[in-house]
């Protein structure tokens, strides 16, 4: 759910197409719950987009308890100019984290 | 759930008290506009600010209200010193976003057939788009000058004059801010970032003044018939949102040790005596100076552009710079006395009326400016503070027209549109990297701001001086 999530981000912001997994990069979150852990994951891919150029393309989760995760993402570097929406942050408004019929489902509102 | 909202008079609504509710809600709209405004969740948004510890008055909204994130856009709330909260969901993601408008000598007839060469020199101008990048590299020490001195930090880097920084609201530099308290990652998304107008609904936009209401705050304001003016929206790009994302997790764990129940999580809130309150405001402070810093440089960019435009110097002087998505603390009266307290506006403008201390010597007769964009197809607005709003709104007016349409919903509606097009037939040039930015800023995807407007001036919480139309829009 974590991957697919960031997959949908980058497809949202380069309007789709394929991305590379180049080059990795270590991800670590110390969460608040779960909701928050989620939010932050997406705010680091958000924010490796907007900011370094670098679009998520796949990972390596590992969650520790309900709060912690580390991740090892590749993706591909320097592609600022394949970020056509400029992301502010993933929100906590009306989020929703469960699990239905053995598969997590999210809803995370995205403030752009 | 529905909420009712009860009819006062021909401009406000009340959600009266119930449940966990401190106070009631008042919200400003026309009848047309409440039936609008209680079909989506925004009026739910006004009964959650409610429910904040410390909240005075009412929970407000101006007619632009619409669903934000946490509070609704067009929400404005005060709050006690003691008892009270401060909130990061109260400001917004964009820190300091907000307006400045320009005024010139320049006659709307002096550009005719140069509009277009002149849209397409400002749009090179000025940085703009997704992830635009400033003309200046800044040091980490350099940044945090302009994160402590704003507008001022500017202004002593050469762009612009001394004399504007008395026309923008707190002189272009609020106090209290503290760099430490900004994190990493904030400093390495605004650092390239500064003097860029970034995307979205930002944008600057040169027009004429098409109507004046009332000449005589028009002309304190420096506003004359047919004369070109300059808008400039924008705020403290990605270090703003950073300040807030980061501050969001410490209010969550503040509210939770506090005992403040969330209706909503993005309300995450801290009293204002705590820690956590002290430390956002430390950082929110910088991001509020970084935002006066980016306008006051945009603002040299489209003088230089202009000035080269027309080989000779346009005059563009600075009219006022207005905050919108901010928190302060302001001297309110409150119960007949004075108090201190600290107002949110998120998509709402301060508006402080006539004789007010904190309104620059040269309006203070008139009110303070206030400065209401609407979209890039119809018309703008220039406002005057009134005292009614001292008493009514904690001196807070509304900010822009307010979207009736979300981004996808207009992108939809635009599709196959050639809206380029369609807007320099009306006359008005837009330049933009991204034509999806256009498409999603179509007319349509606004309230008329004229509607807002009517119930502003009607209610008396802001007065009409001036309409301005667009002749040329840089989209980011």
């Amino acid at each position: 759910m974590l991957c697919a999530g960031a997959e949908g981000l980058i497809a949202v912001m380069t309007e789709g197409g394929e991305v590379a997994g180049r080059e990795q990069r270590l991800v670590h979150i110390d969460a608040v719950d779960p909701h928050d852990r989620l939010v932050q994951w997406l705010n680091e891919i958000i924010v490796a987009a907007v900011s370094d150029g670098f679009l998520f393309a796949s990972a390596d989760i590992a969650l520790t308890g309900s709060t912690g995760l580390s991740a090892t993402i590749r993706g591909e570097p320097d592609a600022g100019d394949r970020v056509l929406a400029e992301l502010k942050s993933a929100t906590y408004h009306d989020l929703e984290l469960g699990q239905e019929g053995g598969s997590w489902r999210a809803r995370v509102v995205i403030d752009v | 759930m529905t909420i009712e909202l009860v009819r006062i008079d021909d401009y406000r609504y009340s959600i009266p008290k119930r449940g966990g509710m401190r106070v009631p809600g008042l919200i400003y709209a026309s009848r047309a506009m409440a039936r609008e405004i209680g079909a989506d969740k925004s009026p739910q948004q006004v009964v959650n600010v409610a429910h904040l510890p410390g909240i005075i008055g009412h929970s407000i909204a101006m007619p632009d209200i619409h669903w934000g994130y946490g509070f609704p856009i067009g929400g404005v709330a005060a709050f006690d010193p003691d008892e009270g909260v401060l909130s990061p969901g109260g400001v917004g993601y964009d820190i300091n976003c907000g307006v400045r408008l320009l005024t010139s000598r320049i006659e709307r007839r002096e550009l005719d057939g140069k509009v277009a060469a002149l849209a397409t020199a400002l749009h090179r101008a000025i940085p703009s788009g997704v992830g635009s990048q400033s003309h200046r590299k800044l040091s980490a020490g350099e940044l945090k000058r302009v994160l402590t001195r704003g507008a001022r930090w500017a202004v002593e880097a050469g762009y612009g004059a001394s004399s504007d920084l008395e026309l923008a609201e707190e002189g272009g530099c609020i106090g209290g801010a503290d760099p430490a308290e900004v994190s990493e990652r904030a400093i390495e998304r605004g650092k390239p970032q500064l003097g860029s107008l970034g995307s979205g609904n930002h944008f600057c936009e040169l027009g004429y003044v098409a109507e004046i209401f009332d000449p005589e705050t028009a002309a304190a304001f420096g506003l004359a018939l047919d004369r070109v003016t300059v808008l400039i929206h924008s705020g403290s790009r990605g270090l703003g949102y950073q300040v807030c994302d980061d501050s969001l997790r410490s209010m969550l764990r503040a509210a939770d040790r506090h005992g403040i129940h969330l209706p909503d999580r993005q309300l995450a809130a801290a009293p204002l005596r705590s820690d956590e309150a002290r430390r956002y405001f430390a950082a929110m402070a910088c991001a509020i100076n970084f935002a006066f810093a980016n306008r006051q440089m945009m603002t040299h960019f489209v003088r230089e552009a202009v000035d080269d435009f027309l080989g000779e110097a346009g005059d563009l002087d600075l009219v006022y710079d207005v905050c919108h998505n901010i928190a302060k603390w302001e001297t309110h009266e409150v119960d007949g006395a004075p108090r201190r307290v600290c107002v949110h506006r998120k998509g709402a403008t301060r508006a402080f009326g006539p004789g007010h201390p904190d309104v620059p010597e040269r309006y203070r007769a008139v009110g303070q400016p206030v400065l209401v964009p609407g979209d890039m197809g119809r018309y703008s607005y220039v406002l005057a503070g009134t005292e009614r709003a001292m008493h009514e709104t904690f001196g807070s007016s509304c900010h822009g027209a307010g979207r009736r349409m979300s981004r996808a919903q207009a992108k939809k509606s635009a599709r196959g549109r050639p809206i380029f097009q369609e807007l320099a037939a009306k006359g008005i040039h837009v330049r933009s990297d991204s034509a999806g930015t256009v498409a999603e800023e179509i007319s349509e995807a606004y309230k008329d701001v004229a509607d807002v407007i009517d119930v502003i001036d009607g209610a008396g919480i802001a007065r009409k001086v001036a309409k301005l139309v667009p002749l040329a829009v840089v989209k980011g």
